[in-house]
């Protein structure tokens, strides 16, 4: 992230003395970037940010659950507390998040010098934090931010029963939020169509690049419906309309429209970082992914099977069609067990390495497999109806997003960390940081499980006639609560650190192995991406670039080969299928 | 070799006694076997308790293979040399396994799951007795048409306060179909007695109806479970369920008290 | 094109089937008004891309033995910075906040949005790019 010109040195070495950048021209330059990689560092530290903010939200939910009866917060306040726990988690931290890694590693990944519309990306990011800041700074409305939970049902979200301009600002900055995703994934679709290098066919393209368009698909068919939704919401409050108004049917209206958004919203959120996985774990297993047609294939079923089943966060309703929503909730296990088999096939018999990067995906693996599995049983109606509502549900979708997102984010830091700024995050603290994390997340979200079935309800501050076992495990969750957050300082002390004392990265692909294109480019990359590329003709280009002695697919089989060139391997290029 | 063998044999002992244990305690009813769910004091309960322990079983098992898979690479796959392992990229037999294999285990899961639902959604025409909730902010009201006030135009009513109360008690009586109908006067509520195992959501302007028959007497909690404005957590009701002729007593009895001196 | 094309059209296949057997079973005006919208921006998007794709000569992208040599040449314009997606970001937060806080703040701010909207189009058409 210099100023330097990467083509500085040979006859412009006379110049170099005469630029001495200027003080806050870094910030300057980072502020009027149209740098995809830049924009993409933007997005990253701003949702981060994002993150721990939201973090610190949920560390004061848990202080006040730990006695059944605590007055840590008030009422009021708690409701506000995980309303915009929930908001800027999903809607300002993960999905900013899919947008960051897109636009720092997609481009990369298919040879395109930068996004199809670099000014509409850096506008992007400016819509989403100005959205993000007037939603966090509804906090300090006299009225309190909103306080009717992250999906805001009618006709609770009505000026009679929320007044006051903290839900107003709830509103109007997710409506902001909302476009920059949009047109975010408008840019995303354009680039993979139209700017992938030569013999880039869309078969080649790595998963992650392949998860991050129809991610971008998604957001496309589903953003727009939360905009107008929540747009209408407002002319309802300030205006006067009648739209979601209990008599005008209002209340189931704004449920339907808001879950044809919220179910693909947690897949939008979900399918980047599968990405992210999928590109961690090839190259520290040391063999090319496992099935990588039924990979695109199931990422297609989910994706389009994720537009059918938003009922299913209806169904205590009792207006919905169960049969419908339950059977497609069901058909979405399918492809999400594809992918997961086509995880563990990658892994099987490989030759497994555990750096951080390595660590975090099989973080990921082991807690999104139980929250998977609990996901199919919320999807059965009768066994729904006892639990939906409660913290079984919460501990679910714990599981799930906490489990995909910033397990995979975490590996995809410590993955492309040297890409990004071309230094190495120290391993030490990372292995440190996964631990600290994974027992913390386990011992937060597993009691929450036994604490939803024997009938604590969520969104509620105090548990009054629940008994001992309630206030003990609510305990546990607590403190898991407070090693969970504990663990980030191992993270943040890394990246300090790296960037204080860590070693500059010279090759290409410091990890010796890696496989997608971005490996075959210098750490950082130069301000268009590529000074030359190599010839693309499979999947694994940057690997076929650094190993082209190293056979594939079945006629690997058998043979005793390794990254080093031998003088028997020279003669056989690589055998493609 | 040495090494790794005595360790596979221990875990697949583990394995076998950790089977046995769960085999073993299926033959007691505890919250355990009810993989943490109350006791159902309704027959339609009853019918989704077993669909949950069933789906448990299969989840679990489907578990423990992926988990079994993963820790296994995960232990006797890390790298050991500098060789390349075969770079395998696909394997059109097994893909299809386990493509198929998931798809049978929904289908099976979906046809119970369509046979229960059905049950506990059914309502007939004539329920024994009918019970009007009215959910608002914070607390309930239930009135029964059937139990009119002499000399007034209402129902028998009884309303409650949020915790700590009093809080409004549900009566109804055992063996007998009860009816239902959910309304709310401000915003969305959720009616759950988690004894039931089972809630419907309280709308304004649509009304919800459900069934159940229960089958045991006693006193149970009732709580509000959709976010309704600052006193969710405080919305709770009591379930009391006594027998029918018990009921039908204390129906007469609040009859006779209502005629005289308004709603509880 | 063909791929890019027909991974929209078959989602729009798939909407539109999964849209009539919802309307058979549930006869619910939201979703199914929901789901045919979906069908419609697919639709669009696959048509679109399909359309296109028919005109254009055989891309090296799509060449399963595209050669990079095949790539030379100009790109296309790349903006190098611009300082109007702050501005134009700044004046749609001004309005979106005066939709919240009252109407001064968001004429205001949507007279900024004007503006800033016709800076940000015309940037590289003005002053010294203009012809």
């Amino acid at each position: 992230m210099t100023a330097a010109d990467p083509t500085a040195g040979g006859q412009y070495a006379q110049y170099a003395t005469l630029s001495r950048p200027r003080k806050g021209s870094t910030l300057a330059s980072w502020l009027s970037s149209t740098d995809h990689k830049v924009i993409g560092y933007l997005y990253l530290i701003t949702s981060f940010c994002f993150f721990l903010f939201a973090g610190i939200l949920a560390m004061i939910m848990r202080a006040q659950l730990m006695g059944p009866n605590n007055h840590l917060v008030s009422e009021q306040q708690y409701n506000e507390l995980f309303t915009m726990h929930g908001t800027i988690m999903l809607l300002l931290f993960a999905t900013p998040l899919f947008v960051g890694f897109t636009n720092v590693v997609m481009p990369l990944q298919i040879g395109a010098p930068d996004v199809a519309f670099p000014r509409l990306n850096l506008l992007s990011y400016y819509l989403f934090t100005f959205g993000g800041l007037i939603l966090v700074f509804s906090f300090l409305t006299p009225g309190g931010s909103a306080s009717f939970g992250w999906y805001a049902y009618a006709p609770l979200t009505s000026s009679v029963y929320s007044p006051g301009i903290g839900a107003d600002m709830w509103i109007m900055g997710l409506v902001l939020s909302g476009f920059s995703t949009i047109l975010g994934g408008v840019n995303f679709v354009t680039t993979i169509f139209c700017m992938r290098a030569p013999g880039m066919t869309m078969f080649r393209m790595p998963i992650f690049t392949w998860n991050a368009l129809l991610t971008s698909v998604l957001a496309l068919l589903a953003f727009p419906v939360l905009a107008a939704a929540l747009l209408v919401l407002e002319i309802d409050r300030k205006l006067g309309a009648h739209v979601f108004d209990a008599s005008s049917g209002g209340a189931l209206l704004w449920q339907n429209l808001f879950w044809f958004f919220g179910h693909p919203e947690v897949y939008i959120v979900a399918l980047p970082f599968f990405g992210i996985i999928t590109e961690v774990l090839p190259v520290f297993s040391r063999k090319p992914l496992f099935g990588y047609k039924g990979l695109v294939a199931a990422t297609i079923a989910i994706a389009g099977l994720s537009m059918t089943v938003w009922a299913h966060h209806m169904f205590t309703t009792g207006a919905v069609l169960l049969p419908f929503f339950s059977f497609m909730t069901f058909l979405i296990a399918i492809p999400t067990g594809v992918k997961f088999f086509n995880w563990a096939g990658t892994i099987w018999r490989g030759q497994l390495t555990f750096e951080p990067a390595m660590l975090f995906a099989i973080g990921f693996l082991v807690t999104f497999l139980f929250g998977g599995l609990t996901g199919i049983i919320l999807a059965s109606p009768p066994e729904d109806f006892h639990v939906s509502d409660t913290y079984f549900v919460v501990a679910h979708f714990h599981y799930v997003l906490f489990g995909t997102v910033v397990f995979a984010m975490f590996s995809g830091f410590y993955f492309w960390w040297p890409k990004m700024t071309g230094k190495m995050l120290n391993n030490r603290l990372g292995k440190l940081h996964f631990w600290t994390l994974f027992i913390g997340f386990h011992m937060t979200f597993l009691v929450q499980h036994w604490l939803g079935v024997i009938g604590m309800p969520r969104r509620i501050a105090h548990y009054p006639d629940l008994g001992a076992i309630a206030t003990t495990l609510n305990d546990v969750s607590s403190i898991g609560s407070f090693i969970l957050g504990a663990s980030t300082f191992f993270f943040l002390y890394n990246v300090y650190r790296t960037a204080r004392f860590g070693e500059k990265v010279t090759v290409d692909d410091p990890w010796g192995h890696a496989n997608s294109l971005e490996w075959a480019t210098s750490c950082p990359p130069p301000r268009h991406n590529f000074t030359k590329m190599p010839r693309i003709r499979s999947e694994r280009p940057a690997f076929d670039l650094h190993y082209p002695h190293v056979k594939q697919g079945r006629s690997s089989l058998g043979v005793k080969q390794s990254l080093s060139a031998s003088s028997s391997a020279s003669s056989a290029s690589s055998a493609r299928e | 070799m040495r090494r790794k063998a005595p360790m596979r044999r221990k875990a697949l002992y583990g394995a076998a006694l950790a089977a046995l244990m769960v085999a073993l305690s299926g033959c007691t009813n505890n919250q355990f076997t009810r993989v943490g769910w109350p006791n159902p004091i309704t027959k339609q309960g009853k019918v989704m308790l077993t669909l949950w322990q069933g789906s448990w079983i299969a989840a679990l098992a489907v578990g423990v293979l992926v988990w079994g898979i993963i820790l296994w690479a995960c232990i006797f796959h890390r790298k050991k040399n500098d060789d390349l392992p075969p770079q395998v990229r696909y394997n059109l037999p097994i893909e299809m396994l386990y493509t198929i294999v998931p798809f049978i285990l929904i289908a099976v899961l979906f046809y119970f799951t369509a046979k229960d639902e059905n049950y506990v959604d059914k309502v007939s025409a004539h329920p024994d007795v009918t019970i009007d909730v009215t959910g608002f902010q914070w607390s309930w009201q239930f009135s029964y048409p059937q139990y009119k006030v002499p000399d007034s135009a209402g129902d028998v009513t009884l309303i409650g306060q949020p915790y700590p109360g009093p809080l409004p008690v549900l009566e109804m009586p055992a063996n007998r179909s009860v009816e239902f109908r959910l309304n709310s006067l401000d915003v969305v509520h959720s009616f759950w007695v988690p004894a039931f195992l089972f809630k419907r959501d309280v709308i304004p302007d649509h009304t919800n109806f459900f069934q159940v028959t229960a089958t045991k007497t006693g006193w149970y909690i009732g709580r509000c479970t959709e976010l309704c404005g600052v006193y969710h957590s405080l919305m709770l009701f009591k379930v009391h369920i006594v027998t029918p002729q018990q009921f039908q007593q204390d129906m007469q009895a609040k009859q006779i008290q209502q005629q005289a001196g308004g709603v509880q | 094109m063909k791929v890019e094309g027909g991974l929209f059209i078959g989602c729009a296949v798939f909407f539109g089937g999964a849209d009539i057997v919802y309307w058979y079973f549930s006869h619910d005006p939201t979703g199914t008004t929901a789901l045919a919208l979906a069908v419609g921006l697919a639709f669009l998007t696959g048509f679109y891309v399909l359309f296109t794709g028919r005109r254009l000569p055989k891309r090296p992208e799509d060449d399963q033995q595209g050669e990079i040599e095949q790539g030379t040449g100009e790109m296309g314009f790349f903006s190098p910075h611009s300082w109007w997606p702050l501005f134009l970001g700044l004046s749609c937060g001004l309005a979106a906040l005066g939709s919240a806080i009252g109407w001064w703040l968001f004429l205001l701010g949507m007279l900024c949005v004007m503006f800033t909207a016709i800076g940000f189009v015309f940037e590289y058409y003005r002053g010294e790019f203009a012809h």
